[in-house]
């Protein structure tokens, strides 16, 4: 069998199998178990090392700037998120600038978080209004961040159930970004850059976000020049995060069926290139 | 009357709106910054208009697409039943968790966005093993480092090699960073331009130009 033969079948492979290779990559580690030892970036440590200096029961603005399409790589950060602010009982202010599922998501989780978490972990429920609030989505993002620099009550009145802010302890004496000790972006969108220049370098709130993988690269700068003091890029961030805090969960899990997916299109990758080789233009 | 009403008055409006956010910022004067604190406000108003006048102009595009029964009219007649039972339960029960609107959302909406995104996956692989060629010196250097980060980026880099997330650290914080920072700058130049062009008339593609 010549070079050319062997570049023809290496190009050849039908897709099928390719997605074959993948669903397997993604299924088999779930059913047998991939544990792999997770490497702690400096932008994740840095982002925890905040958060850990911040005084306990701080107030924290959360964002759940988020599609349902990515829930599977951002929603750990989340959650992460919460856990590592309700440890040190911090109040936490939840708002959306996505108006597709934006508002459903934060209701979900932190309902979640609030009745099953942390009666298992912080041994009572955390209360609605009092320990956290969900202020939903208002529509044109910049005008709302923009807003919520002179006035949280301008830009939301009430609450994501209709109910006026003045009437919850936890914004009694929140109005303005100056009110909050700390900004937590998770997101899977560019909306990250909006918050960087409005609310960090026109307001001066410290940020820190949780973004997915394909957007990370883009952030660093925002690292360097000190107008993000951390960040988490994608599902490893997550994974990163869980570990720092101490309580693997879902992103942890995930990082084997990930790790063997970025493997197997590695190896295709190779493949191609190797049937390059051989054949040339030829093949 | 129609070249004031079409044409000047949106042109002083958005150079009234544009200098009064410039100033405001700027001057720090409370009267101004009362004031652009208002106009945040009516931004985020006819944000809202807008929604309204995008379910508007879907329904009204796909309703004449389903009377005509143009094709793939059934796919549209979904959707158009799909926006009346979601908006109407959204609207008159609320969409908080336990209501209609929640439960479609949680159980139809979110796992099909996801199931979306995650074809991605195997549309990459397979593109990838297609296209991703060290044809030229360029692609092979991008072909190595795109390898490196895949692989420094998971937990399975560093039992390959104990070093790779620290070389793909690097590569994140100067190679990637220098281009990333200069797109960043082009963009934000690029986006001050333009608001500069739109607040002293020049770029009127807004108004439909």
């Amino acid at each position: 069998m010549n070079r050319y033969r062997i570049a023809e079948i290496l190009t050849g492979i039908d897709r099928r199998i390719i997605y074959l290779s993948i669903l397997l990559a993604t299924i088999i580690p779930f059913l047998v178990g991939f544990p792999q030892p997770i490497y702690v970036s400096k932008e994740s440590r840095d982002l925890y090392n905040w958060v850990e200096n911040i005084r306990d029961g701080s107030t924290i603005l959360l964002t759940f700037d988020y599609y349902p399409s990515t829930l599977a790589e951002v929603e750990p950060m989340s959650r992460a998120a919460i856990k590592h602010c309700w440890r040190k009982d911090m109040k936490l202010i939840c708002m959306t600038t996505v108006p597709l599922g934006g508002p459903s998501i934060t209701e979900r989780v932190m309902n979640d978080m609030a009745t099953n978490w942390a009666v298992e972990e912080l041994g009572a429920k955390k209360i609605y209004g009092v320990d956290y609030i969900n202020l939903g989505y208002k529509p044109d993002y910049k005008a709302v961040l923009m807003g919520m620099g002179t006035s949280f009550r301008d830009i939301y009145p009430t609450d994501f159930r209709s109910v006026p802010l003045d009437s919850f302890p936890i914004t009694k004496n929140v109005d303005k970004y100056s009110d909050v000790n700390f900004l937590y972006i998770i997101s899977d969108n560019g909306i990250v850059d909006e918050w960087v220049t409005i609310a960090n370098r026109q307001f001066g709130i410290p940020l820190g976000a949780g973004v997915t993988a394909v957007m990370a690269p883009k952030f660093y700068s925002y690292l360097q020049s000190q107008q993000m003091v951390g960040l988490l890029g994608g599902m490893r961030g997550a994974a990163e995060y869980e570990k720092l805090i101490g309580s693997e969960g879902m992103a942890t899990l995930f990082m084997g069926p990930q790790s063997l997916v970025h493997l197997m299109i590695i190896f295709f990758i190779l493949l191609g290139n190797t049937a390059y080789f051989l054949g040339g233009r030829k093949v | 009357m129609h070249d004031l009403l079409s044409k000047r008055l949106p042109m002083m409006l958005a150079f009234f709106a544009g200098m009064v956010i410039i100033v405001a910022f700027f001057s720090g004067h409370p009267t101004l910054t009362n004031f652009r604190s208002n106009m945040q406000v009516w931004v985020s108003i006819i944000g809202g208009f807008t929604l309204l006048l995008g379910v508007v102009s879907i329904t009204s595009v796909n309703y004449r697409r389903v009377r005509k029964l143009e094709k793939d009219w059934p796919y549209k007649l979904i959707l158009l039943i799909s926006l009346v039972v979601s908006g109407g339960f959204g609207i008159f029960q609320g969409t908080e968790a336990g209501t209609v609107y929640d439960w479609l959302f949680q159980n139809m909406s979110a796992p099909m966005m996801s199931s979306m995104f995650a074809m991605l996956a195997f549309f990459i692989a397979s593109a990838a093993y297609r296209a991703f060629r060290a044809r030229t010196v360029e692609a092979t250097i991008l072909l190595v480092v795109a390898m490196i980060v895949m692989l420094g980026r998971v937990p399975i880099g560093q039992v390959i090699y104990h070093r790779l997330p620290e070389i793909t650290e690097w590569i994140m914080n100067y190679p990637n960073l220098a281009v990333q920072r200069g797109i960043i700058i082009g963009a934000a130049l690029g986006a001050a331009s333009m608001s500069i062009r739109i607040i002293l008339g020049i770029e009127r593609t807004y108004m439909g130009r």
